[in-house]
């Protein structure tokens, strides 16, 4: 689905993202971390064409992003900005929802259908100003603007900052509906417990190189790796590390309470 | 007698426009030396609170005001916002509505410059608010272009050049990383505990709020819900789960250990402690 090879990316003379290589299969659920500054958000401007590589190359199911125009990309790829203003630009939510759609699709009474299904959906009301909702719920409708263009692949870039709980559940559960689809996605992401609550396969990037790559599990119990990115693991992972070698692996709190009844039983 | 830092007494905030009131039967009292944290769902009244706090409202936000609000003695109503921004320092979630100058130094110094601080004190206040903040390097650098996080800081290092002896924060680290946001956390501790400065903030990062806060106050719906000792309110997990309030995993991790019959004497709000209930529960069996 997306393919990194030997990717540098500079915006002038420093050079931001240094020889970065990785293959996301079609259907995972792929999380990038690093700390402010190690290049996320340019690698995932990459992975859409809206940066292209100095050297290296990106293919988007086997287009090369340096030879296909950004439109043609933008049929299979969706992207979440981290601010929904950022994306947000019509004045009802029906013609936020219609503004990319009609671009991609020319046929205008099948645009109207799946528009309309999408408002059903997200039990919009298709004539309201984004600007008048909550900061959540722009959140959604820029999201709802990407859906109903049916991306193969889903950037998200921070998709929970500014959100609250309930908020954050609610588009989260979203994203894991189309995940489950069988929509690739790729988060980018602060939040280790919102990693692992979701994503099966973690990228960690520091100053620009791929430092980690693997199962979610393997990562945010890799302390070490987690350190060397300066990312802050997840509770449960470094309450087990501080608890020492009989809580090797433990992840969840589930694996946690697990843990510790059988250690109780074998004490009793 | 001591006066608190915040007293408030019954008060209902419905703003101009508002369909309801935004602040709803709020008393409280806050002394001086307080480290307080704020959670809440999005639209709980929280952000109004704080602009409750600093004279905001209802000078500059427009509304019908029931009840008093009194900081350090003085009551927001009759003295002016200005006058309160002596003694009061705010970090808004809006970094970018707070900035004034282009330069960094330039901004700290505005608010030193308009509180007529002696010339003879000014660089050194300017320094000492960056070491603390540890942005020194970032003196001469244009505000625009610095990251989210850097302005968060900037923001925070302006504040406290002016010692205030109330600090307010509205989800100051929104943009910061997880490391970011901790040192902003670390700096706060250290700004309460060896300064005493009073300090008021709205986090959504619960867990980290929770190591660091001793009291807790929770809104809903323009209320004060829960307002307790950091621990105390935690116990309520069930309760703020439904008023849209994650809890740290520890505490989820406590209260699946009580349901299974372990024996928890209080819930934990660090690791440290997190590591000590486990050990205590694995001894006891």
């Amino acid at each position: 689905m997306l393919k990194f090879n030997n990717v540098c990316f500079s915006y002038q003379q420093d050079t931001l993202i240094h020889d970065v290589s990785f293959h996301i299969q079609e259907g995972e659920f792929a999380a990038l971390i690093g700390e402010n500054g190690a290049g996320k958000s340019t690698i995932s401007k990459l992975c859409n064409g809206l940066l292209k590589p100095k050297t290296g190359d990106v293919l988007i199911q086997g287009q090369n992003t340096k030879t296909t125009k950004s439109s043609m990309l933008a049929r299979s790829v969706g992207y979440l900005f981290q601010n929904p203003d950022r994306q947000i630009c019509q004045n009802t939510i029906r013609g936020e929802i219609m503004f990319g759609l009609s671009y991609i699709l020319k046929d205008q009474a099948l645009c109207e259908k799946r528009c309309d299904r999408i408002i059903e959906q997200f039990q919009f009301r298709g004539e309201q100003d984004p600007f008048h909702l909550s900061r959540g719920e722009r959140q959604r409708v820029a999201l709802a603007s990407i859906l109903v263009c049916e991306p193969k692949l889903l950037i998200l870039d921070e998709p929970t900052t500014g959100l609250d709980y309930r908020e954050c559940v609610q588009i989260m559960e979203l994203v894991r509906e189309l995940h489950r689809a069988g929509t690739t996605i790729m988060m980018i992401t602060h939040d280790m417990e919102l990693v692992q609550d979701y994503a099966d396969r973690v990228l960690v990037l520091n100053e620009g190189r791929l430092i980690g790559d693997g199962a979610c599990e393997e990562v945010m119990t890799d302390m070490a790796l987690l350190r060397r990115a300066s990312v802050l693991p997840a509770q449960i992972p470094m309450l087990a590390m501080e608890l020492g070698t009989t809580f090797h692996g433990v992840y969840s709190v589930n694996d946690m309470a697990e843990r510790i009844h059988e250690l109780q039983q074998r004490r009793a | 007698m001591h006066t608190p830092m915040i007293h408030i007494e019954n008060l209902n905030f419905q703003y101009k426009q508002g369909q309801d009131f935004a602040l709803k039967d709020i008393s409280l009292d806050i002394a001086k030396g307080e480290f307080v944290g704020i959670i809440g769902s999005s639209g709980a009244g929280k952000t109004s609170f704080t602009c409750a706090l600093n004279g905001m409202i209802p000078h500059h936000y427009a509304g019908d005001f029931y009840g008093a609000v009194t900081i350090n003695g003085m009551d927001t109503v009759e003295v002016k916002p200005v006058e309160l921004s002596r003694f009061i320092g705010s970090v808004f979630q809006d970094v970018d509505a707070q900035m004034v100058a282009t330069i960094v130094e330039d901004e700290i110094l505005f608010g030193l410059e308009n509180f007529q601080i002696p010339h003879e004190e000014i660089e050194e206040r300017i320094q000492t608010a960056l070491e603390t903040i540890g942005i020194s390097h970032l003196r001469n650098r244009t505000i625009s272009t610095l990251s989210g996080g850097q302005k968060q800081k900037v923001a925070i290092a302006a504040m406290i050049a002016l010692r205030p002896q109330l600090l307010i924060l509205d989800e100051p680290t929104g943009e910061l990383d997880p490391a970011g946001s901790r040192q902003i956390f670390e700096m706060l501790r250290i700004l309460n505990q060896q300064y005493h400065m009073t300090i008021v903030i709205v986090e959504q990062k619960i867990m980290l709020l929770c190591e660091y806060v001793r009291r807790l106050l929770v809104f809903h719906e323009g209320r004060i819900e829960y307002d307790g000792q950091t621990r105390m309110v935690l116990e309520h997990k069930e309760e703020l789960e439904k008023l849209g309030v994650n809890v740290p995993r520890m505490i989820t991790l406590a209260d699946t250990l009580k349901k299974r019959g372990c024996h928890i004497d209080t819930v934990p709000v660090s690791i440290a402690e997190a590591k000590k209930m486990v050990e205590e529960v694995l001894i006891h069996a």
